[in-house]
């Protein structure tokens, strides 16, 4: 395995010489980076993460080896995508799951019905603890379209870390294949594991 | 001399915000503005028709030859002091020397380019204090005067206006890469004229036009000042990445991994308050965090005025100067940043 060994040299050009192995290497290849400078270190695996590239490292003494693994998706880029919606650390998740299943919020008058809904799912943004995952059926997975107006707050949601789960074949049903922009489809066995394993379930 | 920092030799912003939270804000009617608004500058009334714009800022070495290094820390101090629109009147020098290791011409140098920017300013020096250590840091504190009703805040951008930028970006990779002697000698000298080039003509033109919202690009890049005008202004911010101007090979250098560390700082600053969209280039992200030393305004701008406001930017030699984004009412994020 190729070592590059950077000790000494200072940010960034351990960073550098990172780049310009995983651009030599083929996709599967294995390469070790070393530096002696934390600064270098977290800023080299942070550039790793952030292109979605795996890595271990080990650390003794002061000296951080970074085994690297060039991956298959080709090229240096970016999956954003996937970083736009990385985990944010500092929020806390329960073990309760929320289950939409209906636009809207209540029997009852409809447009206050969509207005609940709304205001529903802001408070659930500004909980202390955060649901475990959110599963949305029948009508519930309309609010994954791009259309909902309560998007961008799922969006948010998901970035904060919590699973969502749109049952495919009400997706299919109401034919919003193309529109759905959160979440990941899912069947009815997944998503009564879900129900079935919270401490408990909402359903607004 | 050896080169190190440049703005980018700041503390990491986060850092920073967290640790001014605990200091008490003086509480007096004259302040006008102060760290709460993240402004550039403290502003003090004095009477109705008077304010005084007060900054100080001070780095190490960014350029090997100790006069141009400080023509640039000269400029940069001054920098606040015009993107508030306010005229530099005093200063005092400020500088780190050690004399036991460094040649004392080096340090007559230092002062004699601080003191040559200082007169293209109209700014007199006036006194200054010194003392030995390693390495070298050199910048001044600066008093401008300003109307107190005319002051250019971060917490002045309105939705609808346009963003525009005075100085191609950047002078943070370039000089990591003249540390690492992979620059070329077109690159560092555009970047060393950019970092020494004064805010004053940019500022002039913000008062002719009566603009309420700027802040000048330094040490948190890009996106990290974009951001504290977007948190004073409680509004969004959107900037197309791919039209920014930048310094000669800066895109380059960038792809070849030559990210300076304040860009991961910076990045750790803004991420949870920004929206990266899913196909912005990595490249054009980290330049946006990209620490500038002596950067450029970023100004807000009314669109009925931008294309007039650009063309006298540009017979004043801001030949760079380009809309890069826009203002929006407040939306989830702060900023989003787009190819």
């Amino acid at each position: 395995m190729q070592i590059i060994d950077t000790s000494g040299e200072q940010c960034p050009a351990p960073l550098i010489a990172t780049k310009r192995a995983l651009k030599e290497a083929l996709a599967g290849d294995s390469f070790q980076v070393i530096t002696d400078n934390q600064t270098s270190f977290s800023n080299i695996s942070r550039f790793l993460s952030d292109n979605n590239t795996e890595f271990a490292y080990e650390t003794t003494n002061g000296i951080w080896t970074l085994t690297i693994t060039k991956g298959n998706t080709g090229i240096l880029n970016t999956n954003p995508e996937k970083y736009c919606t990385t985990e944010i650390p500092h929020f806390s998740h329960g073990d309760f799951v929320i289950a939409f299943t209906s636009d809207k919020m209540g029997e009852g008058d409809e447009e206050l019905g969509h207005l609940l809904i709304g205001n529903f799912i802001n408070a659930v943004k500004d909980l202390d603890i955060l649901p475990d995952k959110i599963v949305f059926y029948n009508k519930g997975v309309t609010l994954g379209s791009e259309n909902s107006p309560v998007i961008d707050q799922l969006k948010e949601i998901e970035k904060m870390g919590v699973t969502l789960l749109l049952c495919a074949t009400c997706v299919k049903y109401y034919s919003l294949e193309e529109k759905i922009k959160i979440g990941t489809f899912s069947n009815m066995f997944e998503i009564t594991q879900a129900l079935a394993g919270a401490s408990h379930v909402l359903r607004p | 001399m050896v080169e190190s920092g440049g703005c980018s030799a700041k503390i990491s912003p986060r850092q920073l915000e967290e640790f001014l939270k605990y200091l008490p804000l003086p509480e007096d009617p004259n302040i006008l503005v102060d760290i709460d608004t993240h402004d550039d500058a403290g502003v003090y009334r004095v009477n109705d028709e008077l304010a005084l714009v007060f900054t100080t800022d001070f780095f190490p070495p960014v350029c090997s030859d100790p006069y141009e290094f400080g023509q640039i820390a000269a400029a940069n101090s001054i920098s606040d002091v015009y993107a508030m629109g306010g005229t530099p009147v005093i200063a005092l020098n400020i500088m780190m020397f050690p004399s036991s290791k460094l040649p004392m011409e080096a340090y007559a140098e230092i002062l004699k380019g601080g003191s040559d920017i200082a007169a293209e300013a109209g700014l007199r020096i006036i006194g200054g204090h010194t003392i030995d250590d390693y390495p070298p840091k050199y910048g001044l504190a600066v008093i401008g005067y300003i109307h107190p009703g005319k002051i250019i805040k971060n917490s002045g951008a309105r939705p609808g206006d346009v963003l525009i930028i005075t100085k191609p970006l950047g002078t943070g990779v370039i000089l990591a890469a003249q540390r690492l002697k992979i620059a070329s000698a077109d690159d560092a000298d555009q970047a060393k004229n950019l970092m020494k080039m004064l805010n004053k003509s940019g500022s002039e033109i913000m008062n002719k036009f009566k603009i309420i919202g700027a802040t000048d690009i330094t040490g948190f890049g890009l996106a990290g000042h974009a951001l504290k005008m977007a948190k004073a202004s409680n509004v969004s911010m959107t900037f197309n990445l791919s039209g920014i101007p930048l310094i000669g090979s800066t895109y380059k250098l960038v792809d070849e991994g030559c990210i300076p560390g304040a860009s991961f700082r910076n990045l750790d600053f803004v991420e949870n308050d920004t929206c990266f969209t899913a196909d912005l280039n990595y490249n054009l992200k980290m330049i946006a965090m990209d620490a500038q030393t002596s950067g450029g305004l970023l100004m807000c701008v009314r669109p009925e005025i931008s294309d007039q406001v650009i063309s006298e930017l540009q017979k004043a030699g801001l030949s760079h100067s380009a809309i890069i984004g826009k203002v929006t009412g407040k939306k989830d994020k702060y900023l989003y940043l787009q190819e």
